[in-house]
């Protein structure tokens, strides 16, 4: 009976290399596809050449883009990958991944070629050094991080928001989680933050409580605004959600720094233009997509629409489509230079 | 000694618990009295020496990689193998050629072939459940990610059985091996998954290779374990037959104790895929395409049923992978068919083989068969109805979940912390030393003691003293849950059959998930953290329990009935008793499942060693930070390890 046995699990993937081998000669729906994808490739290049008869497209290539965990890079992210894939027939990978340094070792190793919004004030220099990835400009977006309040909180002790007085208002914010001090709740471990310099510098009774995640500060004041219960926390803009739930900021003097590691406490978080890196390999390729990335710049409000139409349920290629068919000009003006442009 | 102490210490105070207890009520006094002195608290992004040097280290590794010889010529061709390797498969089910539509086979061709072989090795009713669930993946609207799923997981899989296996037959049958292999595995099953996500992908790079590597060192361990058992737990009779019949060793191991070892291994092949599976999702991190994905996507726009959605599909995997494996086992060890069952039963594989082959042809000609169809995609209406129920959950139960959090967290969770943490740190080696001198000897009183130094000079002992204060708190709560769940099971097969879907899913939902929901009932909190660590390893516990009081014999539980023991009395005086081997395997286990979350409790306002190393994950200049908070997560597994692997030998 052994034998039988034996001689069955032989059968097995005998059986489904037989199969595969059979199946795989039949005709595939790739074939179609791939026939289908060559026509509309040279109808396409027809009408460029006919209607446009200007310069020509050049081959754009496969690219990959790093794909952060907020939907303002969500949305930033997905609309330049649209109008690559759209515009200048480039292969756009999207790979989720963690900021920061995973991200550059993997555009270091040629994994990823674009990040499109980094917060990081010069944390990529030793990349850079290497020769590795280059900073390829701004992309329009500002970011200002800062503490916050909720709206309620601000109208009822209308000096809450003067950040050198939040001493008065610790026991407000006391939890189980600080015992007598106020908390101060602090942002995801990747994000800049200058948080417990503030502290100190201050003296402040409020102790640190790392939430950890954007989702985690996001239920928080969600929570503080709906059920009008206190909260001190770290956010920014762009930002979305800053549009759905009335937050007041907690002020501090002027700022005077901008490497987190130089800033005395004393002072408020500066403005700070957003970055878009790129591996060199992309820059010197002389790549259309190239072109477009160094381009690509819009304003918080544009990608404060795409987000919430993602947050509103759409998927970030529909909201990216979007916004794209109604800023053809925008899209246009990062085009420039490619030869291609959308209509 | 032990004559002096026979002599001179009264009689209560050689009780163990009286002695604990009275060493605590000391500890509180003497925490109390200096508070807040030497408990080494240093800020989120503050660096120590040591912490430094590791940094350095990583930016070395960093720096050298492109002409490393190591890299060049070892690492970069091991990395592109696997690679490869995983791509073929990804290429058959998965991930199209550029430019085409489909993979190799479309998706009806999938499902029939999956059926097939899950009904090749055990028999149709759990290769019609298999197709179903399979199917159901389509039906969340999750067919690519799933496949891709699949693909890595049956990659690292078969690359984790390759290696898995001969060591595992290896340190069955030679001692010497096992003992030099025992302390690998068990550092590897402590340690947690997301400590070497990132410095995997410094040295391999992101993407497919170093999710697979990462999967396989996390499910090698697991592989190798039960294997090993297999061998060893095999009975003499039949091997030292075979040795007087003058086989020869290879001889002995092929015909005789591989063939009577089987049943256990396949169940270390099941076990071994469901680790793969969990882990695959969590790769995603570092770039590994699959149903990580949408999950991580789902949580940085909150989006609680896509996040569902994705999970769901990857308990249908799991719940899959499981019931094929585990049928596969009993299959195996059924009576081989004769005559006419037989008969019938080569007919019907006949027959499945050429229905499944035309189905990979039609799958590779006809559109609707190729390409999972969007009328049969219910991921919207699916989603949504999780969102409206998660809404409802949340705002319902909100003050209740607060207000609980907010007693417990005051009476139980903030004092253990001020033992541990707020006290002086030389105090709280000092105590636990002693406790551990007390329950588990000398020997593990010295090593806690070293290994609690060791942490100290690492500089990162008050995150240390947070992480473990929740690490115990939550063990607690598991095992609570564990045994009175367990018990339940174990007695009662109806309510096992109702339990095991909810096993399954807390057991593989990837903790992701269910961060916002837990968030929004209970905020950025350490009791938050608690609750996911709870959530993952519960279940374990609760299988190991049922299975021990199972596996008490029905005479002693019916002795018991028939001497007039109520239901509590069985229980309590037999069934328990009876089990305790798996009560302690429980304990362990459920242990190193809650160190295995601890990082995500960084993700959900824990704080401690967990926070630090996403951090160090996610800001190149604490990275040393972050991998000495890993090594300090270890050091901490090790110490909690022992103490119970001691305490549970004394008792």
């Amino acid at each position: 009976m052994r034998r039988n046995l034996t001689k069955r699990m032989a059968a097995l993937p005998l059986l489904a290399v037989a199969g595969l081998v059979l199946a795989g000669c039949g005709d595939s729906v790739n074939d179609a596809a791939t026939e289908t994808a060559t026509e509309e490739a040279a109808v396409a290049t027809e009408e460029a050449v006919t209607e446009e008869a200007a310069e020509e497209v050049a081959a754009c290539g496969d690219w990959a883009i790093a794909m952060h965990g907020w939907v303002g890079y969500t949305a930033s992210a997905q609309v330049v990958a649209e109008v690559a894939q759209d515009a200048l027939g480039c292969t756009i990978e999207q790979t989720q991944l963690e900021e920061a340094g995973v991200t550059y070792d993997a555009m270091e190793a040629g994994s990823i070629d674009v990040i499109v919004e980094d917060w990081g004030g010069g944390r990529w220099q030793e990349w850079v050094d290497r020769g590795a990835i280059q900073e390829v400009g701004t992309n329009g977006n500002v970011g200002l991080i800062g503490m916050y309040v909720p709206q309620w909180m601000a109208d009822e002790y209308p000096d809450i928001t003067d950040g050198t007085k939040l001493n008065d208002y610790a026991e407000l914010f006391q939890t189980p989680e600080t015992g007598d001090k106020g908390a101060w709740y602090e942002g995801p471990p990747g994000y800049t933050t200058i948080g417990e310099k503030i502290i100190d510098a201050y003296g402040l009774n409020y102790q640190v409580v790392s939430t950890g995640s954007e989702a985690a500060l996001i239920e928080l004041f969600t929570q503080a605004a709906d059920n009008k219960t206190a909260a001190l926390g770290y956010f920014y803009e762009p930002q979305n959600f800053l549009a759905q739930v009335d937050l007041a900021r907690v002020n501090f003097p002027a700022n005077d720094w901008t490497d987190p590691a130089e800033a005395s406490g004393m002072t408020d978080y500066p403005e700070s233009p957003l970055m878009k890196l790129a591996t060199t390999e992309l820059v010197e390729s002389g790549s259309p997509f190239a072109t477009l990335v160094a381009n690509f710049n819009w304003t918080n409000d544009d990608q404060n629409m795409v987000a919430a139409d993602i947050e509103g349920g759409m998927t970030p290629q529909e909201a990216a489509q979007k916004w794209i068919a109604a800023n053809k000009d925008t899209v246009n003006s990062w085009l420039a230079g490619t030869g291609a442009s959308i209509s | 000694m032990k004559a002096y102490i026979d002599t001179h210490v009264p009689e209560f105070l050689r009780r163990k618990w009286v002695l604990i207890v009275g060493l605590l009520v000391v500890w509180f006094v003497l925490g109390r009295i200096f508070k807040g002195v030497h408990t080494l608290d240093i800020g989120n992004s503050e660096d120590t020496p040591t912490t430094e040097v590791l940094g350095q280290f990583a930016a070395n590794i960093r720096a050298a990689r492109a002409e490393n010889p190591i890299f060049v010529y070892i690492f970069n061709p091991f990395r592109q193998g696997i690679e490869s390797f995983v791509e073929v498969i990804r290429a058959v089910i998965s991930d199209p050629a550029p430019g085409a539509l489909i993979p190799v086979i479309g998706w009806v061709g999938i499902l029939a072939f999956i059926g097939f072989i899950v009904f090749a090795t055990s028999n149709w009713r759990t290769s019609l459940l298999s197709m179903v669930l399979i199917f159901g993946c389509g039906v969340l609207g999750m067919w690519t990610y799933s496949m891709d799923t699949l693909a890595l997981t049956i990659g690292a899989v078969v690359l984790s059985l390759v290696i898995a296996l001969p060591i595992g037959i290896w340190a069955g049958l030679n001692d010497r091996v096992m003992k030099t292999v025992r302390p690998v595995l068990d550092l590897a099953q402590i340690l947690p998954t997301l400590v070497y996500l990132a410095p995997l992908a410094l040295v391999f790079l992101i993407g497919i290779a170093a999710s697979t590597i990462a999967t396989m060192i996390y499910s090698i361990p697991i592989g190798i374990r039960i294997t090993a058992h297999a061998i060893r737990s095999l009975q003499n009779g039949p091997i030292e037959a075979a040795e007087s019949m003058g086989s020869t060793r290879w001889q002995k191991l092929t015909k005789v104790q591989l063939p009577m070892a089987k049943r256990t291994i396949i169940l270390g092949v099941n076990q071994t895929t469901l680790a793969a599976l969990s882990f695959v999702v969590i790769a995603a991190l570092i770039g590994a395409p699959g149903l990580g994905e949408p999950v991580l996507q789902a949580l940085s726009i909150r989006n609680i049923g896509d996040g569902v959605t994705a999970g769901l599909a990857v308990v249908f995997i799991a719940v899959m992978l499981d019931r094929s494996t585990t049928a596969a086992v009993v299959h195996s060890n059924q009576i081989p068919l004769t005559g006419k069952p037989l008969l019938v039963r080569r007919l019907s594989l006949g027959a499945a083989a050429i229905a499944t082959i035309v189905a990979i042809m039609i799958s590779r000609q006809q559109l609707w068969a190729a390409v999972f169809p969007e009328s049969l995609d219910f991921r919207d209406p699916i989603g949504n109805w999780f969102d409206a129920i998660t809404e409802w959950f949340t705002t319902t139960f909100y003050f209740l979940t607060t207000s609980f959090n907010e007693v417990f967290t005051l009476n139980i969770l903030n004092p253990i912390e001020y033992l541990l943490a707020d006290a002086p740190w030389y105090l709280t080696i000092i105590m636990i030393s002693v406790i551990a001198a007390i329950i588990g000897g000398r020997t593990v009183a010295i090593l806690s003691a070293i290994l609690l130094l060791l942490i100290v000079w690492i500089g990162l002992w008050n995150d240390t003293m947070i992480t473990l204060t929740q690490v115990l708190i939550a063990t607690t709560i598991v095992m609570l849950i564990g045994v009175v769940l367990g018990v339940a099971a174990g007695r009662n097969a109806k309510f096992e059959r109702i339990l095991k879907p909810f096993l399954d899913a807390g057991q593989t939902l990837p903790a992701f998930v269910y961060l916002v929901p837990v968030l929004a009932l209970f905020g950025p909190t350490r009791f938050a953290a608690i609750v996911c660590g709870v959530f993952y390893a519960a279940p374990v516990v609760v299988r190991v329990v049922a299975d021990g009081v199972r596996g008490v014999p029905k005479e002693m539980v019916e002795a018991a009935i028939a001497s007039g023991s109520s239901t509590t009395q069985v229980v309590t005086k037999v069934q328990l008793p009876a089990s305790k081997k798996s009560l302690l395997l429980g304990a362990n286990q459920g242990l190193i499942f809650v160190l295995a979350v601890v990082v995500i409790g960084g993700l959900v306002g824990a704080g401690g060693l967990g926070y630090l190393v996403l951090q160090g994950a996610s800001k190149p200049e604490l990275q040393g930070k972050g991998l000495a908070a890993g090594l300090a997560i270890v050091l901490l597994g090790i110490v909690m390890d022992r103490i119970a692997h001691a305490s549970a030998r004394r008792s």
